[in-house]
């Protein structure tokens, strides 16, 4: 690896940033490290799609050979930089990280990690498979497969709704009409009261029009929602799906956690801090940054781990008692 | 909450991905006064605005994972004519508990399963 600060080059498996001529940060150098916090957006969103001029900091990099999903052989690791607070630019040449830098990149004073994730993705590393992973594949499968049509009724729903508004807005209209026919009969006013009949018949069709565009559009709102009412039954399959492959996962990371739980227990006890194991994930109770040191010495790591948190005198020595790369700051 | 002319009426959400569950759920704790009563991916909210507003958030959210109904309180005098009414009492009444509706109809005056299903309220 290699790690340049304002043009200062730092390289090897373990590297002293406490000395850089420029303070530098543990989460600059960790975003480095993970590819900058553009470079993880690009990721997600399919390289190909990021505008000529997007690639800031990567300008070395040809499209579609960004950080990430392509693994570079060591030594011809990807370019990646971020910067610290103070403007200071930082640029990490390494290998891709993997999952278990999601949980453990920095390892900072207050850093607390869920272990069942970490462990598992830590065991991943190490090329263990749970032995959900079968059933996991299926379930996701089949779960890609589940299609959920919709019938959109929210046209159909606002006709409905105008539809009925206009009809009591003409009945109303009749009803006042009627009564000023039989008020100017009353009066004997017969002109008046022919003008007002003729207006009372247009409106009394109008409502007949509206009428029965009320019910057709009440009744097309019911056909609609009586197929949508049918199309519920495959997001009712989907949601168990969902929530199978959701315990999937959850027993996987059990699984995986606690097949690497003991040489995770033997980790944290050779390392400084408080090591209290127990003998399963939830039943750790050491210091949690010990926590997190004890997942990398227990993941196969090739990208460097930044240690921001005070345990080791020496970036040597923790590089070699953690097993991995890593960079003091 | 309970407004004068209340006649019971609530919207009924039911949410159908585990995201939109999470959501109503969210929702719900937030809100607590709004909540009429809460079920694991489905909740009862008061007839107010602010019901209103809660259930149209989830549905621009999660569109057709959540379903919303305007539900009352049912009046079996209102909407269930007495035969119905009447058969699913003797039934529960009937001396021989494993007797299944079918049989115990059967011979009687009380409706059939299948002339019920065939009738709408």
């Amino acid at each position: 690896m290699r790690v340049v600060v304002d043009e200062r080059e730092f390289a090897g498996q373990a590297i002293d940033l406490r000395r850089a001529p420029v303070d530098v940060d543990g989460a600059s150098v960790a975003a480095a490290v993970s590819g900058g916090p553009t470079a993880g957006k690009d990721r997600d969103a399919g390289r190909s799609s990021s505008p000529p001029g997007d690639a800031a900091g990567r300008s070395s990099s040809p499209p579609g050979d960004a950080a990430g999903r392509s693994s570079p052989p060591p030594g011809e690791a990807a370019g990646r930089a971020s910067a610290t607070s103070d403007g200071a630019a930082v640029r990490v040449d390494c290998p891709p990280p993997g999952a278990v830098h999601g949980f453990v990149g920095h390892v900072a004073p207050d850093t607390r990690v869920s272990l069942r994730g970490a462990l598992a993705a830590a065991a991943r590393s190490r090329g263990l498979t749970a032995p959900e992973e079968d059933a996991l594949r299926d379930a996701r499968a089949e779960l890609a497969d589940c299609d959920a049509p919709t019938v959109d009724r929210r046209e159909a729903r606002r006709r409905a709704a105008a539809a009925g508004e206009e009809a009591d807005r003409l009945r109303e209209r009749v009803a006042t009409l009627r009564g000023r026919l039989q008020t100017l009969r009353d009066l004997g006013r017969d002109d008046a009261a022919d003008a007002a009949a003729e207006e009372l018949s247009t409106a009394a069709t109008r409502l007949s029009e509206v009428e029965t565009e009320r019910l057709a559009a009440a009744q097309r709102l019911d056909a609609l929602e009586g197929r949508m009412r049918e199309h519920r039954d495959a997001r009712e399959r989907r949601l168990r799906l969902e929530d199978r492959v959701a315990n999937l996962e959850r027993a996987a990371r059990e699984s995986l956690a606690a097949a690497v739980y003991d040489r995770f227990a033997d980790a944290v006890r050779r390392l400084p801090g408080t090591a209290a194991p127990g003998d399963a994930p939830g039943a750790f109770a050491g210091d949690p940054v010990t926590g997190a040191l004890g997942v990398v010495a227990v993941a196969a790591v090739d990208a460097p781990v930044v240690l921001s948190a005070p345990r080791f005198d020496s970036a040597i020595t923790a590089a070699d008692r953690l097993d991995a790369p890593v960079v003091l700051v | 909450m309970v407004g004068p002319r209340d006649r019971g009426i609530v919207l009924l959400v039911v949410t159908y991905s585990r995201a939109a569950r999470t959501t109503l759920r969210n929702v719900c704790r937030t809100h607590e006064e709004t909540v009429v009563r809460r079920f694991g991916r489905a909740a009862l909210l008061a007839e107010t605005e602010l019901g209103a507003f809660l259930a149209l958030r989830l549905r621009e959210k999660h569109a057709a994972d959540v379903q919303i109904e305007r539900t009352a309180p049912f009046n079996e005098f209102e909407a269930v004519p007495e035969r119905v009414r009447v058969a699913a009492e003797a039934y529960e009444a009937r001396e021989t508990p494993s007797t299944p509706y079918t049989r115990f109809a059967a011979g009687t005056d009380h409706p059939s399963p299948a002339a019920m299903r065939g009738e709408e309220l």
